[in-house]
């Protein structure tokens, strides 16, 4: 299974970059703003470059390799196999789009076929508890063999000793298949503690036709973050409607995914993970520009009320909700979002399928504003992880977890798995037939995909969870019901983070 | 011939046996057998109880920095450090409204409730099946309807009220820190009042009738007979259900954490969500089991005074 990359003869160089951006300017493919948005990238951060993964690269990519995965894992490990094998992840919600639950029960199908001996006994856990019910389990000897987890959370685990210490080459794979902003969140003191099985960006979505009721223009989208509070107070007055779907719920992973992109636009960071070298010793949560970005979040939420008041206990799912229902003009999601309101505005009835139905035609996807510092997005997805022998609590199957954690991060299922909302972590996945097919299905996703150059991974420290769970929504929540000012909110969040670094 | 009469014998006095002061292990030995029957019960609470319980306070002698596992033994310090963190206190506050709020007003809807159905009217099986849905449906499940009902986006009673036109922009209940409160305990108080409404029937029905009679032809109004016959009939099942009710609204978790997780910016935090909290969000076990264990001899407190409570008028059983 080894696999090579071959997206290396399709680099675009920046010069030849700036000249076909040019081109496809004056020829009207892309506008002035998007050209411009491609040259200004995080990319140090990720090792995902604009030149190297734009749309044009990505859809060259697709359909020039075929793979094997079944005659790969046999390789790898022998089908006849024998034992059993406990697996807890993050699936599909009812909220989820019809093919990523399809996708979803067709790996556990194909596992059956490509294993027989070896029995799965899978657990779909909601993104919200699973981080509450693994580390408990893990902390009584009670965790899985393998976990697919957040790259938010891998970290904590491996500080901890709950995950075990992983190769690439045992799975087959080299680290040339992976991004290395990727690599980087299964790290932990030089070791390797997972590998990568999904990579992703959000991008900006809003409805064209509650712009145009607002008097703004339905094809362009806010291009700052000043701009999106101007445009949602417009959108408020003018309609009566909520502009900006704001999320800022505590311990919901939907909260900083959706805050972290105005921080860091703003020049500031949860510690220092923005920066060039970040060091993780230190916070810029209350830097003056920090201040400033959760300024931006009160304008909108006590200010201007121009967003809905539901903020505080919604997370993505209750936006979508509102979103389909014509009742919020914009949101930060994936671009699994435009199928999820396909599949709702199919299944609603009535008046609510005509007016579902128009939302559906009216959505448009468009780059993540930009602050005053840059445009900015976290870089996320999920990281497959052998759990260790003291957190499972007795020798975990360690053959037939390496066949699972292969399979999840083989270029098939690393595509397949995360269909409508991700990326194949495992870059030559990029390369295959299913790849095609995504970029003619999912509409809009080569607008996430040119987010990946801005992209900016979670500080690689175990207290990121507590970090981006609680102390950034308590701040969120501490600023917006007014139980403290902006700037005692963000001292206040700065003096936990502070404490948290001091406590390691 | 004369049957000569015995000599009348001095009554033989009988030595007074000092009162023989049993001790715990004759006493213990005299029965046996009833610690026979109860051992097997004994030897479950031990270990789903005891062992937790003696675990937890051991703990709670201990830092456990979240990052290594490691305990590390610091003496009273859990303890000093919660007494002295402010949001303690915010907690404590929120807890005491939260309890008090909602055993109060579930007592007042129970007891009337209570009152109203005592008398047969028709319909009242039914009124009183009804009645006690609320008590009866999962937590969870009722946490998820009434939030829903409650969103202040597209919640029900938004959505009515705006429908009609009585507000004009939407109701803020679970999103406001000042109504977050009153809302719970309406939501809880809903939940809870069957519950006493049962308790209170039931001793209703324990009021004897001859006595009311009595008192009717005494010439009592109907206030003086609740407040004479019925209310002092009634004052044990008083006692105990509102000690039940005080327990469960201080360990109360599914609502409040389904409905806020405690929130906004923690405005409805309670003593039980906020160990949750510190043992699985940040994982600092050792400072959870000190909150725990201040919690725990609350309760005993409480449970102290239901059991006092319980065996008031009951008599001691000889021996």
């Amino acid at each position: 299974m080894l696999y090579q990359p071959t997206r290396d003869p399709l680099v675009i160089n920046r010069r030849r970059l700036i000249g076909f951006l040019g081109g496809a300017v004056a020829a009207g493919i892309i506008s002035r703003d998007r050209a411009l948005a491609y040259l200004q990238d995080a990319s140090e951060k990720t090792g995902v470059t604009a030149e190297e993964w734009n749309p044009e690269t990505i859809r060259a990519l697709a359909g020039t390799r075929e793979v094997d995965t079944a005659g790969d894992l046999h390789a790898l490990v022998p089908e006849s196999t024998e034992g059993t094998i406990q697996y807890w992840n993050v699936g599909p919600t009812e909220a989820s789009p019809q093919i990523t639950k399809d996708l979803y029960q067709e790996f556990l199908d194909t596992w059956a076929l490509w294993y027989p001996n070896i029995t799965l006994e899978n657990q779909n856990v909601g993104y919200n508890d699973m981080l509450d019910k693994i580390r408990t389990a893990a902390a009584g000897g009670a965790a899985p063999d393998v976990a697919k987890m957040p790259i938010l959370w891998g970290v904590e685990f491996a500080a901890r000793g709950d995950t075990a210490e992983v190769t690439l080459e045992e799975f087959g794979w080299t680290a040339e298949q992976f991004w290395p902003g990727a690599l980087k969140s299964v790290t932990w003191d030089g070791k390797l503690y997972g590998v990568p099985t999904n990579n992703e960006t959000m991008a900006f979505i809003w409805n064209k036709q509650l712009f145009a009721d607002a008097g703004l223009d339905p094809e362009s989208p806010p291009a700052t973050w000043d701009d999106v509070v101007a445009y949602s107070n417009q959108i408020k007055q003018e309609t009566g409607k909520n502009g900006y779907g704001m999320v800022a719920k505590v311990n919901a992973g939907n909260t900083p995914f959706r805050f972290m992109p105005l921080l860091w636009a703003y020049g500031a960071s949860a510690l220092d993970e923005a920066v060039e070298e970040p060091t993780y010793d230190t916070t810029m949560i209350n830097s003056p520009e920090g201040i400033a970005a959760l300024q931006v979040m009160y304008d909108m939420y006590v200010r201007d009320q121009s967003v809905p008041t539901s903020a505080l206990t919604n997370t993505q799912t209750e936006n979508q909700d509102l979103f389909i229902a014509g009742e919020i003009a914009m949101m930060i999601s994936h671009p699994s979002e435009y199928v999820a309101m396909t599949d709702r505005a199919a299944k609603a009835t009535g008046a609510d399928k005509e007016r579902a139905d128009q939302i559906v035609a009216n959505m448009s996807y468009g780059l993540i504003p930009e602050g005053p510092a840059r445009r900015a997005v976290v870089f996320g997805g999920s990281n497959a992880h052998i759990m260790s022998d003291a957190a499972h609590g007795a020798p975990v199957n360690r053959e037939a977890a390496r066949a699972l954690v292969a399979a999840l991060t083989g270029p098939e299922w690393s595509l397949k798995n995360n269909w409508a909302d991700s990326n194949p972590a495992n870059l030559v996945g990029f390369e295959t037939e299913w790849m095609e097919q995504r970029l003619e299905e999912i509409k809009f996703l080569e607008v996430t995909t040119a987010m990946l150059p801005y992209g900016i991974p979670f500080p690689v420290v175990p207290e990121s969870p507590e970090v981006m769970n609680i102390i950034v929504p308590e701040m969120l929540q501490n600023a917006l019901t007014e139980t403290m000012t902006v700037e005692d909110a963000a001292n206040d969040a700065a003096e936990r983070i502070n404490a948290l670094i001091a406590s390691r | 011939m004369a049957i000569a009469e015995a000599p009348a014998l001095a009554p033989r006095r009988e030595p007074i046996a000092a009162p023989v002061r049993e001790t715990l292990g004759r006493r213990i030995s005299k029965h046996w057998s009833d610690y026979l029957y109860i051992l097997p019960s004994l030897l479950v609470m031990l270990l789903v109880i005891g062992y937790p319980l003696v675990y937890t306070v051991w703990l709670s002698f201990h830092a456990t920095p979240p990052r290594t596992g490691e305990w590390v033994f610091n003496g009273v310090q859990n303890y000093r450090d919660i007494l002295s963190d402010p949001r303690f206190w915010r907690t404590t506050a929120n807890t005491f409204y939260w309890t008090i709020g909602s055993t109060l007003f579930a007592f007042i809807l129970g007891f009337g409730a209570a009152l109203a159905l005592h008398n047969p009217f028709p319909g009242r099986a039914v009124i009183r099946a009804i009645l006690l849905i609320p008590w009866v449906i999962s937590a969870v499940a009722a946490a998820y309807v009434w939030r829903w009902i409650l969103h202040s986006d597209y919640g029900l009673v938004t959505g009515t009220l705006l429908q009609w036109g009585i507000i004009d922009r939407p109701l803020v209940l679970l999103d406001s820190k000042n109504r977050v409160m009153p809302t719970l305990i309406m939501v809880n108080v809903w939940k809870e009042f069957p519950f006493v409404m049962v308790m209170l029937t039931a001793g209703l029905q324990t009021v004897p009738e001859g006595l009311l009679r009595a008192a009717r032809v005494d010439g009592a109004g109907a206030w003086q007979q609740f407040r004479h016959v019925t209310l002092p009939h009634l004052r044990g099942v008083i006692l105990i259900t509102t000690l039940l009710l005080l327990v469960i609204n201080l360990n109360s978790f599914t609502l409040v954490w389904l409905m806020t997780g405690g929130g906004p910016a923690n405005a409805s935090q309670l003593w039980i969500t906020e160990i949750y909290n510190i043992a699985f969000r940040t994982l600092q076990y050792g400072l959870a089991s000190a909150f725990s264990v201040i919690l725990f001899i609350i309760m005993l407190l409480l449970g102290y005074f239901y059991v006092k409570a319980l065996t008031a008028n009951t008599p001691r059983r000889e021996e």
